[in-house]
């Protein structure tokens, strides 16, 4: 895809996750790629059940994905094993049809040496990326006081040592994962009723090897008045708490890590309008103010449409288009697309009685019979799940 | 319209360690025959309350405080559990809003779903039988009265009523059969239609049991009036069908599958376009002329046999029927004028300082008999305010009198009580514990409601008196023709396994479950979230109710399942003529569903009119706050989130409940409750802002915006 890649913060390529094995395996993401910018908003929108839970899940490693690459920060963190297996299957069967000549057999173990290197890659990604981006960043750390030491004197020496080893100290223990943090749909289940709230907010903290309790306190109150919470919050339970408060917690324990990239997934479905939109408000303000980047997840999508700037549509483990919010709600092309706008309900009563839904059926409106569809860019930035005939008529369409 | 149900000043609280909680203060509403009322506002603000209330299945700390929920002749809130068993899930049925909770875990969900089919539909059948009986048996004895001295023409209708029970049944039994044939054409056309598309594309799944299934329903579709002429082609096809399955499961061709699945089709669908026979017309010739059906073309044969029982039968019928029911309302008038002399007569009892309880039982005993005795029984729709009154009535002056002394104890022991409490303070210590109050019923208040009761009934009768000579008797005959058809109808439908289990696969498919077969033998863990929900739904619907209540049953779906389901209840709602009370905080659902919008906010109802009313002119404070805090697909501004939390409803605010979130609030409504303002006939607004003397004040923009854009966009659709 055509972006900077120093903007892209994360990039996900042919993604996928199988569930089970065998015949009754279950394709929740397949082969899903996209990227998200810096800064920027990334809706995610399908029917339940399609895999844009899977997917945010898979990003942020709570799941071993079956194949493809996860890059954040540039940095490898997931890659799943399945295509490198099955490729070397397929080598072997070759071998096996073929006459077996000393050049197939050193093409077989060509092709069996490369994709057990990836394999190995990619398990040592899945494994170490954590302590890979802690040592690159002890490094870094290294390198930046390396010449400070050396051009300092007797007097400062001790001093720079000194801030030296803490900030090294820090660093051992900077983890790529924590930057990316999850909210929960479910603002009940996903805090621990036996906690308070300032355990709940500082855990990840302290997990992460913070030990300095007045820099912990001082933090989680912090966190508490940015999502609009008091200090006196901190020593309460979650049940004490309404459910627009306990969403706010979450937030909070989520943006505590300092993250770059925080997965919303569905953060708004299971409150009520007047507070949804308080929440709304405040993910729009703390996206202003700390520079956030989100992937969102939801089924909303009048929430989608306000909040995102960028909007992928998943169908049935598929992305089927992905566009820019107001590009993707002003020429929908791919037929769930259209069928998923046409099911909003909007706040009119006229208009709504009126309202005709698009059935979306895939045997009727495909026929992959000829040739199987690819995810294809037809205008800059949209793009669409189509075959060669599709593209044309979309094109067509778009042209006039 | 015809009023369903009515929900009169109800008042629900609820007992908790910290006070009594006054979940729902006063509201009252009305439910229209095939109307849906949707009823708006956060969450504790009482929706979910009300329709508890509504089904009787309120926590066990609720207090019903006050109020009257009448359906169908019944005060729900004072029927015994026994008769409230007949009434829940039967006639009123709900969705809840977590289907996580409302499902039982370790039942399988096809058990769950024909579980009540098959205990409701025996005791439908049963119920049915009775009322049949028990309504023709009133319509002979009030008809024989008003034929009076004619002792031909009474044993020539008692005649007829047995002619006409026994005919009725028979039709029902031919009906059914029809009906089963025909259904299973239908199903067949479609599941071919289906298939062979499938088929056509290389995509079918689960050939072989489609397959059977649609051969099993085609030749079920052979009757005498649907496939009749080409039953014999239709059974080649069906066995041609059967023998392709095998090559085509193996991977073979399936085009002559097809063709045979095509030809079927064609077949199937003439006998579907044939017109449908006067069953109750052949029912009566069978049953009273003993003579084989003429041979004739269905169009003609219904001409023929309905003329040939309207001359003979159904208009002498009618005839005398009519005469019984102009007699029956006659006597039923006649009795009111008598009731209401009696109510009034009765009135200054209650009226007493202190009631005699002697006195207060006979006029209770003399009052009911008046009552109950102007209750008509061939009226088809209940009178429901005689229907109550005698339970109600009693109920009151029970309370009356036990409250006497209950209010003596409950005294008693506060101030033994408080003197404890006093002596420990009085010795310097500080109890950890405080003096509940005495929870005294007030006897004044009790003997009002005795007395508003009273006055209402003379109001209610003095009304019907006064419409009396508007009243229609031969379309009163008429509908109750047709309620006896209705109920011979309930209990010749049998409700046997199969047939459950075939309504229960079919609900699943209608809610969007895919694969049903498979899902039916399933436990609800293995059903996603969404799933549940309309398996929930499902079971709701399979009961077939009367009135629906809908609590929040898509706020967990996305937008497409949303919408399926939301257009599956407003099709039941449709082709069953159902009233809906639908609870949401979705605005847009709103706009979809509701004929009828009411917001509530901290147990009150604040403003109520139609969508149309609710949406492009909204009122009060509340509502506009609601609808300017949802985005649609067009906003780009900040939202306007409503401040604070909804008031603590243990200590309710004095004035307007909505006063401190409210950035229009007056001096006024941090003081006094504002009454509802009429805006307009079916449009009632509570806040001070109506009032005269309040400054005139603009909607917020962001509603007037979206209200413009949405008229706009209206324009770009026609």
């Amino acid at each position: 895809m055509s972006v900077n890649d120093q903007d892209v913060l994360l990039k996900v390529e042919h993604l996928s996750m199988y569930f089970g094995k065998g015949e009754s395996v279950l394709k929740a993401v397949d082969d899903v790629s996209f990227d998200i910018k810096k800064g920027e908003v990334f809706g995610l929108v399908g029917e339940s059940g399609c895999g844009k839970t899977t997917t945010g899940r898979s990003i942020i490693k709570l799941y071993d994905i079956t194949s493809g690459n996860v890059y954040f920060k540039g940095i490898l963190i997931a890659a799943g094993k399945r295509g490198y297996r099955e490729a070397i299957r397929a080598a072997r069967e070759e071998y096996k049809a073929s006459a077996k000549t000393a050049e197939d057999k050193e093409k077989l173990d060509r092709i069996v040496a490369e994709n057990r290197e990836k394999i190995r890659i990619a398990d040592r990604a899945h494994r170490n990326c954590d302590k890979e981006y802690a040592k690159a960043q002890v490094k870094a750390v290294e390198e930046k006081y390396a010449p400070l030491l050396a051009a300092a004197g007797e007097a400062e020496k001790a001093k720079l040592l000194q801030e030296y080893k803490a900030e090294r100290e820090k660093a051992k223990h900077e983890r790529i994962v924590t930057q990316m943090q999850m909210i929960f749909q479910d603002p009940i289940a996903s805090l621990n009723p036996r906690m308070t709230v300032k355990e709940i907010i500082s855990e990840g903290l302290i997990i992460k090897g913070e030990k300095d309790k007045k820099l912990i306190e001082d933090k989680v109150f912090e966190m508490l008045e940015l999502v609009g919470l008091v200090r006196e919050h901190a020593s309460r339970y979650p049940h004490e708490f309404s459910g627009g408060q306990r969403q706010r917690i979450g937030i909070a324990r989520a943006v505590i890590m300092n993250p770059a990239l925080l997965i919303a997934d569905e953060p708004v479905s299971a409150l009520d309008v007047s507070i949804q939109a308080q929440v709304i408000n405040l993910l729009n303000e703390l996206r202003e103010r700390l520079g956030l980047t989100i992937l969102f997840i939801a089924h909303d999508l009048s929430v989608v449409k306000y909040f995102s700037d960028r909007i992928g549509v998943m169908y049935f483990g598929k992305m089927v288009e992905m566009a820019d919010s107001d590009e993707l709600f002003a020429h929908p092309l791919h037929p769930y697309t259209r069928s998923l706008l046409s099911a909003i309900p909007l706040p009119d009563p006229i208009y709504e009685k009126n309202r005709k839904r698009i059935v979306y059926n895939p045997l009727a409106e495909h026929d992959y019979s000829v040739q199987q569809p690819s995810f294809r860019e037809v205008r800059p930035g949209h793009f669409v799940m189509c075959n060669d005939a599709e593209e044309e008529a979309i094109r067509k369409e778009l042209e006039q | 319209m015809e009023n369903k149900m009515q929900v009169r000043d109800l008042r629900v609280s609820f007992r908790t360690t910290n006070g009594k909680v006054q979940a729902v203060r006063g509201i009252s509403f009305d439910l229209a025959k095939g109307e849906t009322l949707a009823i708006v506002g956060e969450s504790g603000s009482g929706k979910s309350v009300t329709s508890k209330a509504i089904l009787g299945i309120q926590a066990a700390n609720a207090i019903t405080e006050s109020g009257e929920i009448i359906y169908d002749g019944k005060d729900l809130l004072k029927i015994s559990e026994e008769d409230f068993h007949k009434i829940r899930g039967d006639k009123i049925s709900m969705i809840f809003q977590d289907p996580m909770s409302s499902l039982n875990p370790i039942v399988k969900i096809g058990r769950q779903l024909t579980e009540a089919m098959i205990l409701k539909g025996k005791a439908r059948q049963k119920e049915s039988r009775i009322k049949f009986k028990t309504y023709l048996k009133n319509l002979e004895q009030r008809t024989a009265e008003a034929l009076g001295s004619d002792a031909a023409a009474k044993s020539e209708f008692s005649q007829q009523c047995k002619t006409f029970s026994d005919f009725e049944y028979k039709h029902v039994h031919m009906e059914g059969e029809y009906n089963r044939a025909k259904e299973a054409a239908r199903e067949a056309d479609g599941d071919i239609e289906l298939l062979a598309f499938e088929l056509e594309k290389n995509a079918a799944k689960d050939v072989k049991y489609r397959v059977n299934n649609i051969c099993d329903n085609a030749k079920i579709s052979i009757h005498e009036y649907v496939v009749k002429d080409e039953a014999e082609q239709l059974q080649k096809l069906v066995s041609s069908a059967k023998e392709q399955i095998a090559p085509v499961v193996k991977g073979g061709d399936a085009a002559k599958l097809i063709t045979a699945l095509r030809d079927m089709q064609a077949i199937l669908k003439k006998a579907l376009a044939l017109d449908e026979p006067d069953f109750f017309a052949i029912g009566y010739y069978l049953q009273c002329t003993g003579k084989e059906l003429p041979k004739l073309p269905i169009p003609e044969l219904n001409e023929q046999l309905a003329a040939q029982m309207g001359e003979n039968f159904m208009a002498s019928f009618h005839e005398k029927a009519k005469k019984g029911i102009t007699h029956s309302a006659a006597l039923s008038y006649e009795s009111m004028e008598r009731a209401i002399d009696a109510l009034k007569q009765a009135r200054p009892t209650f009226e007493r300082e202190k009631l005699d309880k002697a006195e207060c039982t006979a006029a209770v005993k003399t009052l009911s008999a008046a009552v109950g005795e102007t209750i008509d029984p061939l009226a088809i729709v209940k009178d429901s305010l005689s229907y109550t009154f005698a339970p109600g009535l009693k109920a009151e002056v029970a309370r009356y009198f036990d409250s006497i002394g209950k209010n003596v104890t409950a005294q008693k022991r506060y101030e033994r009580q408080k003197r404890k409490h006093d002596r420990l303070v009085a010795r310097g210590k500080e109890p950890d514990w405080k003096v509940a109050e005495a929870s005294i019923t007030d006897l004044e208040l009790v003997k009002a409601n005795v007395v508003r009761l009273i006055d209402r009934q003379v109001q209610h009768y003095e009304e019907l008196l006064a419409h009396r000579g508007e009243r229609d008797y031969d379309k009163e005959t008429r509908e109750a023709i047709d309620y006896l058809k209705t109920n011979a109808k309930g209990e010749a439908a049998r409700v046997t396994q199969r047939i459950a289990k075939d309504r229960a696969i079919k609900l699943m498919e209608e809610v969007g479950i895919a694969e049903p077969r498979k899902r039916y033998n399933q436990y609800p863990f293995e059903f996603s979230g969404g799933m549940r929900q309309r398996i929930v739904i499902a079971i709701a619907l399979a009961a077939n109710p009367d009135i629906l209540i809908c609590d929040e049953p898509t706020t967990a779906l996305d937008v497409t399942i949303q919408a399926q389901i939301l257009e599956l209840i407003n099709k039941l709602k449709a082709e069953r003529d159902l009233s809906i009370i639908f609870i949401t905080h979705d605005l847009g659902v709103v706009a979809n569903m509701a004929d009828r919008v009411a917001v509530m906010y901290a147990g009150k109802i604040v403003e109520y009119g139609t969508a149309e009313e609710i949406f492009y002119d909204p009122r009060h404070p509340y509502t506009w706050a609601l609808l300017s805090s949802m985005p649609d697909l067009d906003t780009k501004e900040k939202l306007e989130s409503i401040p604070g939390t909804p008031p603590n409803m243990i200590y309710p605010p004095k004035g307007d409940a909505f006063a401190p979130r409210n950035k229009y609030a007056m001096a006024i409504d941090f003081e006094e409750q504002p009454p509802m303002f009429k805006v307009s006939d079916t449009h009632y607004a509570a806040t001070w802002l109506l009032h005269p003397d309040a400054p005139k004040l603009e909607r917020p923009k962001i509603i007037s915006d979206r209200i413009e854009r949405m008229k706009s966009k209206r324009g770009e659709n026609k």
